[in-house]
């Protein structure tokens, strides 16, 4: 009787118990590390044997790539790091992957890993440092850039939303609820309600932080976190004595009158402090200054198109050739 | 406790499991101190209110009837709420009671103690009217003072600036107790019924006590009469699978009611009604639909989650909503919305003055005077008073005025049932507007914006959606249980499509759970 009076509770607790079980056993790597927002260091690497396969996990959405754990034997090894801009629009029309074809074709063996992600800042991109040391990297291309921290910080609170074991967090634990939740988050609410609104309300922590974002000093303690991570990460690559190359984006900005100009928002400064053995920089805004128009190189302030991102591969490979870089570094 | 908070899960859970291990006399005891611990997780100190509601209504009932306790029981009674504040002083000092609250709670018992002792030396015939009085007064007074006494005193010194004077009055720091409206209705409710004979005197205090503070329904209604909810505390209930099991559902939809649909309509309700937006044509039809399936969601889900813990307990709450939004003129709106408190209206207010039976004059004064009244019931504040008079005026209009051939309860054809029903969703959305600005201006603010369509402001178009996608299930759910217009009446499908159904619906709740707003009617 009761049996058949809750049969349809029963059916709606089957429902959901069997949809989490499928996704905890046939998709377990979109499972690992998916609500950590890139505050997971294994999330994205899978490692089979001997070979690793960059996927899309845990927040972390990487071009699709897979390289062997040890480097190849004669071969220059370069892992780049940073955010939507090292990223580009593919791997191949990326710096990246530009750099890798312009490598070859002087008739280096070359191998351009491309780890940069959308919306990685500082303390996200020194996660994936920590992570790919152990990959024998010969150079590391960190591409500097201070407007990620917004999104470094929402993306932290978001992590921690739900952690602990407090009552409320218990539904959270289940991987459907929390990914409803998280669709709602995303595609919903971030997609069709203003930005206006969410500042209102402050949905959530996260909303708070975009409001919050709006704060001068609020901005200026980011920067200041910006500046010290990536002092950290730097130092963190000198210590393995793996020389790395730092490079520092700029933005277009329309002029007043003149022309339009390009601004590194003082990065060049830090750039400056940390340069020293084994640490190069390149510029982009040396790399494009004295160009017209720049939105033959600018998608839109700070994107590359690919002839943008053209011209700072070979401005990079210039540099790599100039330091005698080879197989064994 | 609010029933979203993270705590009334286990709180439900712990208690239904005890409640029905329980023989019935210590059910009830376990029944009052639960509904006692819930309100108290407010505030402790408006417990002291609670008491006195029950005190003062369930001594004057008892001398409605001509009965009396023993001196003792009934000093021990009155000096109550009184004890229960100088013990929190005593014992818990961050409950802030300092002397001025103890002087007047004092000063109040004592007030009560010459009224009730007046009354009983009254003639035997004007008794009754005496406690009627007694009650009437006692209890409207603590609501009055509570609710309205700010209000009261800010419009009248705004009146007399208007005349040039200035007076400086003080403006007291007063707490509106959660509840308090709804349950000193119930409370009257039961009084007026005692004294007009249509509902039997409560002799049992326990039981009078937790008729009074029955917390699924106590700080949000729906309001109950004595006479369906006091027979059912009487009863020694058995449990029964069924009323689980309906419970539950009522709890499920309830839940996403108030959290899928109230909370996210609230996102846009409260940017366009928040005085700072610049509004357009768009956001103000926006901000007027999403707050009428704000409040919509938010008091049926209320109800539903009521209605759904009362069942698990055994007890029948009355039936609240009745698909508000497919009415076709205000009669019908007000026979489907917030059912128990447009009944008490129309029973404790409307008839005794007269009703319809008098003249057009007199009929339009009982209407008017009546939702003036329930516009004030709702809140301290000049909007609500003016909802309640625009909803008078709408029944007037229909009942003499240009829309009179709309208020046929027979339609011929389908297309003047549907013109019907839109006429009145528009009528029933612009008085939500003046429900839900915060001051009369803002809400002439809202309405040109109606007629402001090249207005620059945010884009509107994606928060449709938003709107629309929220909606859209509510509306679905409503399709489905068309038949008996309640959202809870799931039992009719197969079983099967409950089980997908459930499911759906608790992935949606969880998924915004993010939001934690309060209950809108909380606050009345």
């Amino acid at each position: 009787m009761i049996r058949r009076l809750f049969a349809d509770f029963l059916l709606a607790l089957c429902l959901l118990l069997v949809a989490e079980l499928a996704v905890r056993l046939f998709l377990p790597h979109d499972v690992s590390g998916r609500f950590s927002y890139g505050y997971d260091r294994e999330a994205g690497f899978v490692e089979s044997g001997e070979v690793v396969r960059l996927v899309r996990a845990g927040g972390r959405r990487f071009h699709p790539q897979t390289f062997s754990r040890r480097r190849p034997p004669d071969t220059l090894r370069i892992m780049v790091i940073g955010d939507s801009v090292p990223r580009g629009p593919s791997l191949a029309a990326a710096y990246p992957g530009q750099l890798q074809e312009l490598l070859a074709a002087a008739g280096m063996k070359v191998e351009v890993i491309n780890l940069a992600i959308p919306g990685f800042g500082a303390r996200r991109s020194r996660l994936v440092v920590e992570k790919i040391l152990q990959y024998e990297p010969s150079l590391i291309i960190l591409h500097l850039n201070d407007s990620n921290e917004y999104e470094d910080e929402r993306e932290y609170r978001r992590s921690r939303e739900f952690q602990g074991w407090h009552p409320r967090h218990w539904l959270m634990k289940s991987f459907i609820l929390a990914r409803a939740y998280e669709i709602k988050t995303e595609k919903l609410q971030w997609r069709l309600l203003p930005e206006t609104i969410r500042q209102q309300q402050l949905l959530n922590d996260a909303d708070a932080e975009l409001a919050a974002s709006l704060d001068e000093a609020q901005q200026r303690r980011w920067q200041q976190r910006f500046w010290e991570t990536t002092r950290e990460t730097v130092a963190l690559i000198r210590e393995r004595s793996i020389p790395v190359i730092l490079v520092i984006q700029a933005s277009r900005q329309a002029g007043d009158q003149g022309p339009e100009r390009l601004d590194d928002h003082g990065l060049g400064a830090l750039a400056q402090s940390l340069q020293g053995p084994g640490v190069q920089v390149v510029s982009m805004g040396q790399v494009f200054s004295g160009l017209n128009p720049l939105r033959q190189y600018f998608a839109d302030s700070a994107h590359l198109t690919p002839t943008g991102h053209r011209r700072l591969a070979a401005a990079l490979a210039a540099v790599i050739r100039g330091r005698g870089q080879g197989a064994g570094h | 406790m609010s029933f979203i908070s993270w705590q009334f899960p286990f709180f439900l859970l712990g208690f239904v499991l005890l409640y029905w291990r329980l023989p019935h006399r210590p059910r009830l005891w376990f029944l009052l101190l639960g509904s006692y611990t819930f309100y108290g997780f407010w505030d402790v100190r408006f417990l002291a209110l609670v008491f006195t509601t029950t005190v003062v209504d369930y001594l004057c009932a008892l001398g409605i009837v001509g009965e009396k306790c023993r001196p003792v029981q009934w000093l021990a009674l009155v000096f109550l709420p009184f004890s229960w504040l100088a013990a929190m002083a005593l014992m818990v000092p961050a409950a802030g009671i300092d002397q001025k609250v103890l002087y007047t709670a004092l000063a109040a018992t004592v007030l009560f103690l010459v009224g009730y002792g007046l009354v009983w030396r009254l003639p035997e015939a004007a008794r009754p009217r005496g406690f009627l009085l007694l009650s009437l007064g006692f209890c409207l007074a603590i609501l009055g003072f509570f609710k309205y006494f700010n209000f009261f005193l800010s419009s009248a010194a705004a009146a007399l600036a208007g005349l040039g004077l200035s007076p400086d009055w003080p403006t007291l720091y007063i707490i509106l107790p959660v509840g308090i409206s709804f349950y000193t209705f119930q409370s009257l409710g039961y009084v007026i019924d005692v004294y007009r004979g249509q509902g039997p005197v409560c002799r049992d205090l326990l039981v009078f006590a937790v008729f009074d503070a029955y917390f699924p329904q106590m700080v949000a209604g729906p309001i109950e009469r004595g006479r369906t909810l006091i027979p059912q505390l009487i009863t020694d209930l058995k449990f029964q699978a069924a009323d689980l099991h309906e419970g539950l559902i009522r709890i499920l939809v309830g839940f996403f009611k108030k959290v899928f649909v109230a909370d996210n309509c609230a996102l846009l309700a409260n940017y366009v009604f928040d005085p700072g937006t610049s509004l357009n044509a768009p956001w103000a039809l926006l901000g007027g639909v999403a707050f009428a399936f704000q409040i919509y969601g938010d008091f049926s889900g209320y109800t539903d989650i009521a209605r759904g813990t009362a069942k698990l307990l055994g007890v029948e709450l009355v039936h609240n909503f009745h698909f508000p939004y497919f009415a076709r003129n205000p009669s019908d709106f007000w026979s489907r919305w917030h059912i128990s408190l447009s009944t008490w209206f129309r029973d404790y207010v409307y008839i005794p003055l007269g009703g319809n039976r008098g003249t057009d004059w007199q009929t339009t004064r009982n209407l008017l005077f009546t939702m003036l009244l329930a516009g004030l019931w709702h809140g301290a504040a000049w909007t609500f008073v003016i909802w309640g008079a625009y909803h008078g005026f709408l029944l007037l209009l229909y009942r003499f005025g240009p829309f009179t051939w709309l208020n046929r309860k027979e339609y011929n054809s389908l297309g003047l049932g549907l013109l019907a029903g839109v006429i009145m969703t528009v009528l029933t959305v612009v008085g939500w507007a003046i429900f839900r600005s915060p001051t009369l201006g803002h809400f002439w603010t809202w309405l040109t914006a109606l007629g402001a369509w090249g207005t620059r402001t945010l884009p509107w178009h994606s928060s449709f959606w938003w709107l629309a996608i929220h909606v859209a299930p509510l509306l679905l759910l409503q399709g489905l249980t068309w038949r008996r217009a309640d959202e809870t009446k799931l039992l009719d499908l197969p079983w099967v499509a409950r089980g997908v159904i459930y499911a759906l619906l608790f992935i949606l709740v969880v998924s915004s759970t993010a939001q934690d707003q309060e209950f809108i009617y909380f606050q009345f």
